[in-house]
C-alpha cells in the first residue's frame, strides 16, 4: 500500500533541497529520463524505480511575466517577476519567484537566474546571476 | 475511433446574462435551464439525467449543486451529477452528457454550467482562480492566471513575429461583436489605443487583454435524433467530439506558445466529423486573454504556427472575414463565468443555426466547432456541430 504522506514527503524533499539552493530530481533506472522530484513515474517509460539526482539551482530564463496585479499573499512583494528557467544540465525547467523586477527590460529572456531558496510565503526564490 | 451508438443533437437552449449578477448560483442555473427547457419544448420530466459544470460553488455556499438543481426543476428523483475542470469545466461536462447520449444510456439530458464569483472580488477571485493552477510550481510561486497567459505571450512574442499590438485586435474584434450580444458582459467598443493605454495587469497583458470575472449560467437539452425528429423542433447536431490533456504546469510543456491538449482534442473531433478546419464556418474559441485566441486559432488548424496574429490583424477573423471567431463576443466581451462558459459556446452555436443570432449571424454557416479549456490548457475539448435543415 502507498504511504499516504507521500505527496508531502515528496514535496517536502523538493522544498529542502531548494532551501539550500538545489533542484531535486528522479533519473529513472529503466531508461535514464530525469523528472522532477514531484513526479510519481517517469513520465517517458512509466516506471516508478529511480535514483535521486541534485542539480545546482541554475538556470537561464525561458519566459516570464511582472505581476502587476499580484494574488493574495504576494501584495506586499512589490514588482516581482514569475519565471520560468531551464535547469542547466536538466532536461527540465522550472518556475519561481524573483523579487525587484520593475521593466522587462530587468530580465532579458536567457538571463542566469539561480535558485536561493524556498520560504512558505513566495515559494521557490530566484535571484539574477 | 468510440463506435457510438446514437446521432446527438442540441434541441434547446438558454442562458442568463453574464456579468456581475445578483442571483444566487443556484437560481442562475435554474434560469437557464428553464430557458433550455422551454427552447427545446420538452417538459423537465422528460429529462432523464443532468449534468451540471461549476468551480466555486462554494463561495455562494454550494456544492453537491446537482442535486438542487434536479429538486427545484421538480424532477427531485432524476439523477444528475457535477463536473469541475477549472474554466474547460462546461465544455468537458458537456462531453460526459454527450457520451452518455451516445452510448445510449439516456435519451434526453440536461447540461447546464454555472458560476458565481463577483460576489467575493477581485483580489480574492485571482486568489480563487490561481488554485487552478499547479499550485506547488505556479499560484504558490505568485503566478495569477492573467500571470501565467502573460509568460506564454512572452514566449509567442519573442519567438513569432508578432506584437502586443497584434494582440490588441483580438480584444478590439471580439468587443465589436460582443455589441450585438444582449447578453454579453461588456458590451463596449474599444479601440487599438484603448487597449495599449490600458493599465498592465501582468506584463505584457493589459487590462483590455483579458477577459472579466463573470456571473452567469448556460443550459442545454441534449437528446438523440430519434427524440429530436419526435419534436419535430429545429435542432443541431453534434458531428465530433475530443478531448485533451497538458502538462498541468507550463513549466514541463516541451513548447509554451502550442497548447496540447487542444490539437489533441481537435484531431479527434475533426476525425469524428469527418471535416478539416477548412470546412469550419465559424468557432467559439477560449479567449481568456488574447494571447489564447492567437494560439489557440492556430492549434485548431485555422492557421499555421505564428501567423495567426498577422490573419487577425488583417481582418480574417472577424464577423465576415474567412474564418469568423467568436462571434458572440467570445470570453473577452461576452464574459467568463468560467462553469458555464463552454457551454455558453454551443449557446451561441445553435442561436446562430437556429435564426436566433440577430444582428451577429454568419450568414450560410454550416459548420461550427467549439473550443474550451481549463487552467491553461491543462485540460480541453473540442466539439463540431452541423446545423440540420
Amino acid at each position: 500500500m502507498s504511504d499516504p504522506n507521500q505527496v508531502m514527503n515528496r514535496r517536502s524533499r523538493f522544498i529542502e533541497a531548494a532551501s539550500r539552493g538545489k533542484i531535486l530530481a528522479n533519473k529513472c533506472v529503466k531508461c535514464s529520463h530525469s523528472t522532477l522530484e514531484t513526479a510519481y513515474f517517469c513520465e517517458k517509460c512509466s516506471s516508478d524505480l529511480s535514483t535521486t539526482e541534485e542539480y545546482d539551482g541554475l538556470g537561464k530564463v525561458v519566459t516570464f511575466t511582472i505581476q502587476s496585479v499580484a494574488p493574495e499573499g504576494f501584495t506586499d512583494a512589490g514588482l516581482y517577476a514569475w519565471v520560468v528557467f531551464r535547469v542547466d544540465g536538466a532536461p527540465f525547467k522550472v518556475s519561481g519567484f524573483l523579487k525587484d523586477i520593475h521593466a522587462p527590460s530587468d530580465l532579458p529572456i536567457g538571463s542566469k537566474v539561480q535558485v536561493t531558496g524556498f520560504d512558505e510565503k513566495h515559494g521557490l526564490l530566484l535571484k539574477r546571476v | 475511433m468510440p463506435c457510438m451508438r446514437n446521432k446527438v443533437c442540441v434541441l434547446g437552449a438558454g442562458s442568463t446574462k453574464y456579468g456581475k449578477l445578483n442571483e444566487s448560483v443556484v437560481e442562475l442555473a435554474l434560469d437557464a435551464s428553464k430557458e433550455a427547457i422551454n427552447s427545446a419544448g420538452i417538459a423537465p420530466k422528460e429529462i432523464e439525467s443532468g449534468y451540471i459544470s461549476n468551480v466555486f460553488g462554494v463561495s455562494d455556499k454550494q456544492v453537491h449543486m446537482a442535486p438542487v438543481i434536479m429538486s427545484n426543476l421538480g424532477i427531485p428523483y432524476t439523477p444528475g451529477l457535477t463536473i469541475e475542470s477549472a474554466c474547460g469545466s462546461g465544455s468537458i461536462m458537456l462531453r460526459e452528457a454527450y457520451a452518455n447520449v451516445a452510448a445510449g444510456f439516456y435519451d434526453c439530458v440536461l447540461a447546464v454550467g454555472v458560476e458565481k464569483i463577483t460576489q467575493v472580488g477581485t483580489v480574492q477571485s485571482t486568489t480563487l482562480f490561481s488554485y487552478c493552477s499547479d499550485f506547488f510550481y505556479e499560484g504558490g510561486n505568485g503566478a495569477s492566471f492573467p500571470g501565467l497567459f502573460a509568460s506564454i505571450a512572452r514566449a509567442y512574442l519573442t519567438r513569432y513575429k508578432a506584437t502586443e499590438e497584434d494582440l490588441a485586435y483580438v480584444a478590439v474584434k471580439n468587443h465589436e461583436n460582443g455589441i450585438l450580444n444582449p447578453k454579453a458582459h461588456v458590451r463596449k467598443k474599444i479601440t487599438i489605443e484603448d487597449v495599449m493605454q490600458s493599465p498592465v495587469v501582468a506584463s505584457p497583458l493589459k487590462l483590455y487583454d483579458c477577459c472579466p470575472f463573470s456571473d452567469g449560467a448556460s443550459a442545454l437539452i441534449l437528446c438523440s435524433e430519434e427524440f429530436a425528429k419526435k419534436k419535430g423542433k429545429s435542432y443541431v447536431e453534434i458531428i465530433g467530439s475530443g478531448r485533451g490533456a497538458s502538462p498541468a504546469a507550463v513549466q514541463s510543456r516541451e513548447d509554451i506558445t502550442t497548447i496540447p491538449s487542444t490539437v489533441n482534442a481537435a484531431r479527434q473531433a475533426y476525425e469524428m466529423a469527418k471535416i478539416t478546419p477548412r470546412d469550419v464556418d465559424f468557432a467559439e474559441v477560449h479567449d481568456c486573454f488574447t494571447i489564447a485566441e492567437v494560439i489557440d486559432t492556430e492549434d485548431l488548424g485555422f492557421f499555421k504556427k505564428g501567423e495567426a496574429a498577422e490573419a487577425i490583424r488583417s481582418g480574417a477573423t472577424k464577423r465576415k472575414g474567412e474564418i469568423p471567431i467568436n462571434p458572440s463576443g467570445g470570453l473577452k466581451s461576452k464574459g467568463h463565468p468560467i462553469g458555464a462558459t463552454g457551454v455558453g459556446q454551443v449557446v451561441e452555436v445553435f442561436e446562430q443555426f437556429t435564426g436566433k443570432a440577430g444582428d451577429r449571424t454568419i450568414h450560410e454557416a454550416e459548420i461550427a466547432v467549439t473550443h474550451n479549456f481549463g487552467a491553461t490548457g491543462a485540460s480541453a475539448a473540442v466539439h463540431v456541430f452541423k446545423k440540420i435543415k
